[in-house]
């Protein structure tokens, strides 16, 4: 009995396992992903093969057919979906509010939130291909991103109306992606929990911030956090921009002496007074300082004496966008006056400062909140972004997690 | 045996203080959006913010239905396994534990991209669909584990010997007789499920589904008070709909001892 | 009818093995080809909604970034940090599981067997439904609020003149294993109630009967029966710490998350604000799944040598 048994139990497993396999593979091979049975599906996702996409549509506005053709084929598309868009990063919450207010016709998908820019790129990969609501027609990305997404194919060019008025530094002469504003860090410190605020990065070492210094992100992944730590090393450093390990060496040193907490900071942490001193964007520092004030605490921002860095984000609008018109309406939004100025209520310095103070159209109120500071500010360039960000990621943990994991 | 034990009431004041005292600091936390007095501001700005009936009701309808594909699938395997394929039981263990180390993120993405050819990523009735089936996945460990552990209480085969006996044919024995006596062991796992559907953030958020999961890191994230009022609001509502399905699953007689 | 099968079935004699349709071995095969359709619907799903995430990462996890077959990934595993992340969340999903499992055994046994009232029992039942899935920020905020530098109990203590700070942190392994235990106990109180509740008032009775003690009576009858499930509840504790992510990124993800818990150093290969290395990161959840897998081996045999008391 047994062995008759065992030939049907093999016989029929495989049968299954094949015409299960089968029948999940059919709907690839109808659609014609990929030519080949049940292996290459999986081949094809590990190739990375991304499949071919749709025609560029118009360079600017003018290809477009003028503003009321561009709004009346995102009407058509009657959608949005941005990524990655937190609402208190830059007044991005206001921005989408006036924005959708404009244009009440479009529905918006806010995906993913609190995402970086990793997730984003992900997201267009992964969703190339399909029209559902969650595959993202915008990315407002680091700037390093910008540069490798181009690369990879992943982006569509567009020319804004404002685009002259964008420094030639900060955009590609293509199109593909331009920045839209940038911040400089600084230290958030909880003003009630720490008496003696510190002003330079050498004060953080002192003894008396023991168990206090946390960063905003993962120092692995996110770019707050490593612009963090290799600002560091360029301010102990006299101001030169390295690849990031004096900054590493500099995080060891906290690490040592006990004043580096390994969790991320966040507002609520950073009110409570369990991470009372971080180091974050200036924008989003300040944003916190509203919100804790109403709420009664006190929180102090400081830009470092010896030095600290600025951030460029870039905007780009995907290859595979299923509804690059609406994106277009979205990316010409940002970049008028209007849209920069909200950068600007947000704390962040919008990319066309200079051309809106030109012309005057900055409410004096407004220009007064604008974080100004006269200590020396790093401003890297794309090469030496890509080395440090890969340096400082990759070495964070044998040169410091192992210090902080006990 | 009705006797209480000291221990019993020991280990029960162990477990409510370990359990209670995370939840009381949180809310604590969460009162004192306005200094120096005690004030449920936050729970207001919560409360008020809209569409939260919304994404808890689509939230809620989503976790029943994860559960009862989650059983409809694994009641009547389990039960075959148990009865007639013993040797295959590792095999299904090892397959519903690997929800745990697929991260919910490539888990996701991976899944997109497996039906992007299919059209069920073109809309968003498709693409929850694809959601529903990753919640059943992500169900998998806790159902399975559950009814597994129901099934070896009873004597699986004896009843079933006897149900055929009587005459009755498998779907009777199924529900009939294997349904309600591992009922109790069921609820349970439904219970877990129901809060992991509540709560699940990654995977609705990579498939641009209106839950609550989404929808709450939107409202708390970069708020102070905001979080800590959701983390009580939410445990507080996810024990209640538990409650209530208790109290609905109670209509059925539970072999209870 | 529940109850007229369950009497039959006490009634019975000793369980026979069913080894087939009561016709006979004569429609043997036919039997078996029926036992694995009763699966198919299983696999079907299994298929269409996890392996193909699993087996497309286990290919990248042998594939280099030219598409080829590569060992490079798998070699890229031999890293000290990777080494001590792996060891360290074993570690940390053995503690927890054990841990854990006693403790949530115990309240178990407290709410079913142990004769607290029937209200306390379905409230702590549907409480842990939802402490179960307590994870992620929320759960790391609530532990920071109790036990961190600023928390209720830290403050408590310290009045009481005891200092937790600066020996103890909350941003710890120690940390970890505290936080995880949270939803824990609660996974093991929701599987082994009926197990516990599964325990038959006769066998207590009997044994009393014959004059043995309480210890004995849970030496030779109660704990054998319920071993294979409390071993597999184990398992399933070990594997749900082994791939949690959200509660550890929340307390320790500002620095040492990579070092300590395997699924932070997964994350920071893909999805970050950095170029990432996909491949290492494939690798890394290919050997998560190996060891899940080896899990299950070590389980496995510790339930059939467990079994061999309580025969089906």
């Amino acid at each position: 009995m047994s062995k008759i048994a065992k030939l049907s139990r093999r016989h029929f497993l495989g049968l299954a396992a094949v015409g299960t396999a089968g029948l999940i593979a059919a709907p690839q091979l109808t659609f014609a992903q990929t030519a080949a049975p049940t292996a290459a599906p999986t081949a094809a996702a590990t190739a990375g093969a991304l499949p071919p996409a749709p025609a560029a549509g118009p360079i600017d506005l003018k290809a477009a057919g003028g503003m009321d053709a561009l709004v009346a084929a995102a009407k058509k598309e009657a959608e949005l979906s941005t990524i990655a868009l937190p609402n208190s990063w830059a007044d991005y919450g206001d921005m989408k509010k006036q924005f959708l207010a404009k244009y009440s016709f479009l529905k918006h998908n806010d995906l993913n939130p609190d995402g970086g820019s990793g997730d984003e790129i992900q997201a267009i990969k992964d969703n190339a291909g399909n029209k559902g609501p969650q595959n993202p027609d915008v990315v407002d990305v680091g700037f390093t991103w910008g540069d490798t997404g181009k690369k990879a194919g992943l982006f569509q060019p567009y020319k804004v109306a404002t685009w002259d008025s964008i420094p030639d530094s900060v955009k590609d002469a293509d199109g593909n992606w331009y920045g839209d504003y940038y911040g400089t860090l600084l230290f958030e410190v909880n003003s009630d929990v720490v008496s003696k605020v510190p002003q330079d990065w050498a004060d953080l070492l002192k003894p008396e911030y023991k168990g206090q210094i946390a960063l905003g992100g993962d120092p692995t992944k996110a770019n707050q956090a490593i612009y963090a730590i290799w600002a560091a090393g360029i301010a102990t450093n006299g101001g030169k921009i390295d690849d990031g390990t004096a900054g590493l060496a500099f995080f060891a040193q906290l690490a040592k002496a006990g004043n580096l907490l390994p969790t991320i900071a966040q507002d609520a942490t950073i009110a409570k007074g369990e991470t009372p001193i971080t180091l974050r964007w200036d924008y989003n520092a300040l944003a916190n300082v509203a919100t804790s004030k109403a709420a009664g605490v006190n929180i102090a921002t400081v830009y470092p004496t010896s030095g600290t860095i600025a951030g460029v984000y870039v905007q780009a609008i995907s290859a595979y966008a299923p509804r690059p018109n609406a994106a277009r309406l979205w990316m010409e939004y940002l970049y008028s006056d209007e849209g920069q100025l909200t950068f600007l209520k947000g704390h962040a310095t919008p990319i066309r400062f200079d051309d809106l103070k030109k012309r005057g159209v900055i409410p004096a109120e407004l220009l007064a909140t604008l974080p100004k500071t006269d200590v020396k500010v790093a401003l890297p360039t794309l090469e030496q972004i890509n080395a440090a960000s890969t340096n400082i990621s990759k070495n964070w943990s044998t040169m410091v997690g192992s210090l902080l994991s006990k | 045996m009705r006797r209480a034990s000291f221990w019993s009431w020991l280990w029960l004041a162990l477990g409510l203080t370990y359990f209670g005292v995370p939840l009381l600091a949180t809310f604590l936390f969460s009162v004192q959006a306005n200094r120096g007095l005690i004030s449920f501001d936050a729970y207001a700005s919560v409360l008020s913010a809209p569409d939260f009936a919304r994404s808890f009701l689509f939230s809620f309808r989503t976790a029943l239905l994860t559960i009862l594909i989650s059983a409809v699938l694994l009641v009547p395997t389990a039960y075959w396994v148990h009865l007639r394929l013993p040797r295959f039981r590792l095999v299904i263990e090892f397959f519903t534990l690997l929800p745990f180390v697929i991260p919910p993120v490539v888990l996701g993405y991976s899944l997109i991209r497996a039906y992007n050819g299919t059209g069920l990523t073109d809309s968003s009735e498709g693409v929850y669909i694809i959601m529903l089936g990753a919640y059943v996945m992500l169900s998998f460990p806790y159902m399975y584990r559950a009814i597994d552990t129901g099934l070896t209480t009873i004597n699986v085969r004896t009843l079933t010997e006897a149900g055929q006996s009587l005459g009755a044919s498998w779907l009777t024995i199924l529900f009939r007789i294997i349904f309600p006596n591992i009922a109790g062991a069921l609820l349970n796992g439904a219970f877990i499920t129901f809060a992991i559907v509540m709560g699940e953030f990654t995977i609705a958020s990579l498939l641009s589904q209106p839950t609550l999961g989404p929808y709450m890191a939107t409202l708390g994230s970069h708020a102070i008070y905001e979080p800590s009022a959701l983390a009580v609001l939410s445990f507080l509502l996810t024990w209640a709909s538990i409650i209530l399905i208790q109290r609905i699953g109670r209509g059925k007689p539970i072999a209870a001892r | 009818m529940a109850e007229a099968v369950q009497s039959a079935a006490l009634s019975s004699e000793l369980p026979t093995e069913i080894v087939g349709a009561p016709q006979g071995q004569t429609t043997a095969r036919f039997h078996f080809s029926w036992n694995w359709l009763g699966v198919l619907p299983f696999l079907a799903f299994v298929i269409a909604f996890q392996l193909f995430p699993t087996l497309s990462i286990i290919v990248r996890a042998f594939t280099d970034s030219t598409g080829h077959f590569s060992l490079d990934n798998i070699r890229a595993l031999n890293d000290p940090v990777v080494i001590g992340s792996y060891w360290s969340t074993i570690k940390l999903s053995v503690f927890t599981a054990i841990g854990g499992g006693i403790l949530g055994l115990l309240l178990a046994y407290a709410i079913t067997i142990g004769g607290l009232p029937n209200w306390i029992r379905s409230s702590i039942l549907s409480f842990s439904g939802v402490a179960s899935n307590f994870a992620g920020v929320p759960l790391a905020f609530a532990f920071i609020a109790t036990l961190g530098v600023t928390g209720i109990l830290t403050k408590l203590l310290k009045s009481m003149g005891i200092a937790l700070y600066p020996n103890f942190t909350i941003y710890s392994f120690s940390g970890l294993v505290l936080t995880y235990t949270y939803f824990q106990i609660p996974l093991m109180v929701l599987i082994m109630s009926p197990a516990l509740s599964g325990l038959r008032r006769e066998w207590r009775e009997a044994s009393e009967n014959l004059g043995a003690t309480p210890l004995q009576y849970w030496r030779y009858i109660g704990l054998p029966v319920l071993l294979p499930s409390i071993l597999g509840t184990m398992a399933l504790l070990f594997s749900n710490a082994f791939g949690a992510q959200a509660t550890a990124y929340a307390l320790v993800g500002g620095g040492a998350g990579a070092n300590l818990v395997i699924s932070l150093l997964v994350g920071s290969q893909s999805g970050g604000d950095v170029i990432a290395n996909v491949g290492l990161g494939n690798s890394l959840v290919f050997g998560m799944i190996v060891i899940i897998g080896i899990t299950i081996g070590i389980y496995a045999y510790f339930r059939r040598r467990s079994e061999r008391w309580f025969s089906h």
